[in-house]
């Protein structure tokens, strides 16, 4: 008999983190490698544009676990190694600069990569992207000698570093082609919102334009919008949305669309080969449509389903997609399903703001958000669950007891 | 009435609603008391993430979620059901004497 199989975990992130210590928590007692193109453990990414960027975190404190910990786990790390590409019929990775690592199963974990901007004088240094520890450090650095930054991109990533680098005393321009912020995953409601509260805090928002180019002698100094206007800076922080990281399996055979293809089980159509997190676009049973989702409670959930099938205990991942994000002292989270809706309720306080938003598609709550009104987020996420139809009315009258309606909910299934 | 060694009193039970979260002090200690379908727990009531107080979070099926961004820990171990805390929330030992509940001074071990 051949000897254990085993498991190679292939990235470093959190949906890496999630797997291996499920793996071993669901009985799987191969060898387990985790490579990681990242010379760090697995950290917690979301603090990147957050408590790390402002300097109120170290990296040991964003660190999930300690090396040691792996140890204990047993599980080998290969930090720094990328890998190149992957050969399925000889079950082997490729490691730069020339490694052949073979394997029996295969979880992908290469998360998403951020999205370039190809307009003239991007290519100035000056001009930061957000994504791994080691951009953090550079844009911290960078950050501590800038006084004024403009922020390409209001998503979740350009409002993050914007709030961080008022936080910090900067000047901060955001530009954004959108006539509110964020309206595609959190609508035109929630978005002005969110605007209001940037510029209460005292950034410059060009919403509905575009930056047409930087200019700068050695760096960036000045971005020309399309309109015309030009802003000076001194730093350039560029968030336009990631895109997965597949790039190593362009040729391999993999099927590829809008990440890597897998099924309910994170399985993809490889025998023996997994994708989980921000990279794999998985058919969710529950709601008979796929879903890529780039946040970080899906890769952490995801790593650790695609660990149990991978240990022989597959079961269907059917979550309700959950995130947050924390901008100044204002907290928001969602948990839905992405998609189009077609009304928005909102209930509370839109100046303070104190706000739950619902978002219905033919009646039916789709999705929740709550902007500094976290004792409503679960509540509404059972709803969700629940695939519930409540009257808008009632979602919106704020003497409505959202635990008991969710309980009536659940208890009528 | 003396409270048990290493114990101090919190509250009497029929003063804890059913599905409630008390919280109380230890000298400078936030915790907190969940009553849930009639068991007393105690853990401490900061999440291990950042700082969020557990009395503002929510009960589900034996976790308890940190209002801010969703960590999950077992009521029973404190473990962490779902990140992105990573350390258990310490869990106290609980006594209930003439109707009190008296909770351990110092967190139950492993
Ligand atoms: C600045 C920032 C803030 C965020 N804030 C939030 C937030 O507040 N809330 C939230 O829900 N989500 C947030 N997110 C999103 C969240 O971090 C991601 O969804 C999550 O990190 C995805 O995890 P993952 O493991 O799938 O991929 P990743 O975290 O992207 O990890 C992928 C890993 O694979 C490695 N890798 C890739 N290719 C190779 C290769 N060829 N060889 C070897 N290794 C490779 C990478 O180096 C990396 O270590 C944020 C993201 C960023 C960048
Ligand atoms: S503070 Fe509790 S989950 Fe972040």
């Amino acid at each position: 008999m051949a000897g254990r199989r085993s498991c190679v975990i292939l990235g470093g992130g959190v949906a890496a983190y999630g797997a291996a210590e499920a793996l071993r928590a669901a009985g799987f007692d191969g060898p387990v490698t985790l490579v990681s193109a990242e010379p760090v453990v697995p950290y917690d990414r979301t603090t990147l544009s957050k408590a790390y960027l402002q300097g109120q975190k170290t990296v040991e404190e964003i660190l999930f676990k300690p090396a040691a910990y792996y140890q204990e786990l047993g599980i080998e790390l290969r930090l720094g190694q990328r890998a190149s590409a992957v050969d399925f019929d000889r079950r082997e990775l490729l490691l730069e600069p020339g490694e052949r690592l073979p394997f029996d199963t295969l979880l992908i974990t290469t998360g998403a990569e951020p999205v370039r901007l190809r307009l003239p004088g991007f290519n100035l240094p000056g001009v930061r992207y957000l994504r791994s520890l080691a951009d953090a450090q550079a844009l911290r650095e960078d950050l501590s000698r800038a006084e004024r930054v403009l922020v390409v991109g209001c998503g979740f990533i350009g409002a993050e570093v914007a709030a961080s680098a008022r936080t910090l005393g900067k000047q901060v321009t955001v530009v954004d082609p959108l006539p509110v912020p964020l309206a595609g995953p959190l609508g035109e409601e929630v978005g002005a919102i969110l605007a209001e509260v940037h510029r209460r805090h005292g950034v410059e928002l060009r919403l509905g334009q575009k930056v047409a180019e930087l200019r700068g002698h050695r760096r960036a100094e000045e971005a020309v919008l399309e309109r015309g206007e030009r802003i000076a800076c001194d730093l350039v922080v560029v968030g336009v949305g990631v895109r997965p990281a597949v790039a190593l399996f362009q040729s391999s055979g993999l099927p590829l669309e809008n990440g890597i293809l897998v099924d309910e089980h994170c399985a993809t159509d490889i025998p023996g080969v997994y994708a989980a997190g921000d990279v794999a676009n998985w058919w969710h049973p529950g709601i008979g449509r796929r879903l890529r989702v780039e946040h970080f409670d899906n890769a952490a959930q995801q790593g650790a389903a695609a660990a149990r099938a991978i240990a022989g205990d597959p079961r269907p991942y059917t979550p309700v997609p959950y995130f947050w994000s924390d901008q100044y002292d204002l907290n928001l989270q969602y948990a839905g399903y992405p998609g189009p809706w077609d009304q928005v309720v909102l209930r509370g306080d839109s100046a303070a703001p104190s706000v739950t938003a619902f978002y219905l598609r033919q009646g039916v709550v789709e999705a929740v958000v709550t902007v500094n009104r976290p004792r409503e987020l679960r509540p509404g996420r059972r709803l969700v669950e629940a695939r519930a139809r409540v009257d808008p009315a009632v979602l919106a009258d704020p003497s409505t007891d959202l635990r008991a309606l969710a309980q009536s909910v659940r208890q009528a299934e | 009435m003396t409270a048990p060694k290493g114990y101090v009193a919190v509250k009497r039970y029929d003063e804890i609603p059913e599905g409630g979260i008390v919280p109380f002090r230890v000298d400078d200690d936030e915790r907190i008391l969940v009553k849930l379908e009639g068991e007393i727990y105690a853990l401490s009531g900061i999440c291990t993430h950042e700082y969020a107080e557990l009395a503002e979070g929510e009960l589900e099926d034996h976790v308890i979620y940190c209002p801010l961004h969703g960590s999950g820990f077992d009521l029973k171990t404190g473990k962490v059901t779902s990140l992105p805390a990573t350390e258990p929330l310490p869990v106290y030992d609980i006594q209930i004497v003439d109707g009190v509940v008296y909770v351990s001074r110092e967190p139950r071990q492993g």
